[in-house]
């Protein structure tokens, strides 16, 4: 038997025409058996109804010149910035938007390699202690007696065997074609608002624009799929997003990065 | 950049206003639209730029609400700074109320009515915007509207009795 605890997490789902077919039944069995969840779906779906029909909020028509204040302020205080700070700030915002981010095995595999190359530096280190104690003559013997691993080397070999079975390869080789479909995806959308923005642009950049994106595009699909064409795809998006604000010194260069 | 301004200055305001209140609104829009300019340059596409903007829109309105320690409450200044709704008198009562009772909610369960009921976004997108999972997403819309169920209470009741009345489906 279903009960009301059971129904009602799922009536906000349920009224939204979100619920499988096969659950919306059982919750209008119970609905057409139980009053109370009635009285609750009721209420919701009124609740609903007046949120959806809420009216929309006008912003003020001095929003505009709010936000051109303030970006006049930012510039401000961009260019009163010492050229160290714009630089950290320049590595800051590049680390935050870097579309590099380590999956799981790439993370233990960089552990690992911190692991050892930190053991490497501490038997150097040792070694080189051992070798500045003077008169110590290299015994006479095969290579192999004389390369063979200390303790501490030989005891790293575990994590450098566990090093070797994780499988990164296919993450890493399947990331440049994530990449590309990433900028396919913003290409399409910088396209659709730089046609909402065309009916203010003049004819002459108008021209200009169609022309600058024809040839990017044009060498994009010349270069295929690689590095060469994620870097033209860049050079393409840096131009739509200038065009978009009417970045007037950026499109005088043409758009390229 | 006028143009992306006035494709979203509706939507950034509105989420604004109803998460902050009227007289912080515009504050926090101000801040939302010159965060999306300066940050258009290095914006890589990792979501749509809708989502990009309106998830701006959400973590600016809830840091200002952090900030000024108003969590619990809008005040009454932003209901009285509404437009009038071209709508039935009684619907404008039941909205006013709607909008007090949306003022009373913790500024989470706000942000995700505001999203999905108002703004009439998807879960997908919700989810997308607050970065969370699409289940807690619908877990929170629940507990959220449950929360306005409560508020609102005698006052549902009495539009579901119009509502009854005039034959409308409930």
């Amino acid at each position: 038997m279903t009960t009301c605890d059971k129904i009602r997490p799922r009536l906000t789902t349920y009224l939204d025409g979100e619920l499988a077919d096969d659950h919306g039944s059982v919750v209008r069995g119970h609905l057409r058996e139980c009053a109370d969840c009635r009285g609750v779906a009721r209420d919701e779906a009124a609740l609903r109804d007046g949120l959806r029909l809420l009216p929309p909020v006008d912003p003020p028509g001095s929003l505009w010149a709010g936000v051109h204040a303030r970006l006049a302020a930012a510039e401000v205080a961009d260019a009163r910035k010492p050229r160290w700070r714009r630089t950290a700030e320049h590595w800051a915002r590049w680390a935050r938007t870097a579309r590099f981010t380590p999956t799981m095995p790439q993370l233990a595999a960089a552990s690992v390699f911190a692991a050892a190359a930190i053991a490497l530096l501490t038997v150097r280190a040792h070694r080189a202690d051992e070798v500045a104690t003077p008169a110590v003559a290299l015994p006479d013997g095969p290579r192999e007696q004389l390369l063979r691993p200390s303790p501490s080397t030989a005891r790293d070999r575990p994590e450098a065997e566990a090093l070797a079975t994780v499988d990164v390869t296919a993450d890493l080789l399947a990331e440049p074609a994530r990449t590309t479909e990433s900028y396919d995806r913003v290409v399409g959308e910088l396209m659709t608002s730089a046609h909402a923005s065309r009916a203010g642009w003049s004819a002459e950049f108008r021209a200009a624009f169609d022309a600058r994106v024809a040839g990017l595009r044009g060498e994009i699909e010349r270069a295929g799929r690689g590095r060469q064409a994620q870097r033209l795809q860049g050079s393409l998006i840096a131009y739509l997003q200038h065009a978009i604000i009417g970045d007037g010194m950026m499109l005088a260069s043409g758009g390229s990065q | 950049m006028e143009m992306l301004y006035h494709q979203y200055k509706r939507r950034v305001f509105g989420m604004a206003h109803r998460i902050v209140g009227g007289s912080d609104a515009e504050e926090v829009a101000q801040e939302v639209f010159v965060r999306v300019f300066r940050g258009l340059a290095a914006f890589r596409g990792d979501s749509a730029l809708s989502t990009w903007i309106y998830r701006l829109t959400v973590n600016a309105a809830l840091s200002h609400l952090a900030r000024r320690g108003r969590r619990n409450e809008v005040g009454d200044d932003g209901l009285t700074e509404l437009p009038a709704p071209p709508v039935t008198e009684r619907d404008s009562a039941l909205a006013a109320r709607i909008e007090k009772a949306l003022g009373q909610l913790p500024a989470g369960y706000r942000a995700i009515l505001v999203l999905h009921d108002i703004e009439g976004l998807s879960h997908e997108e919700c989810a997308a915007i607050l970065e969370c999972r699409i289940g807690t997403c619908k877990s929170q819309l629940h507990k959220a509207r449950a929360r306005m169920r409560d508020l609102l209470g005698a006052h549902l009741a009495d539009r579901n009795a119009e509502r009854k009345d005039s034959g409308g489906t409930p």
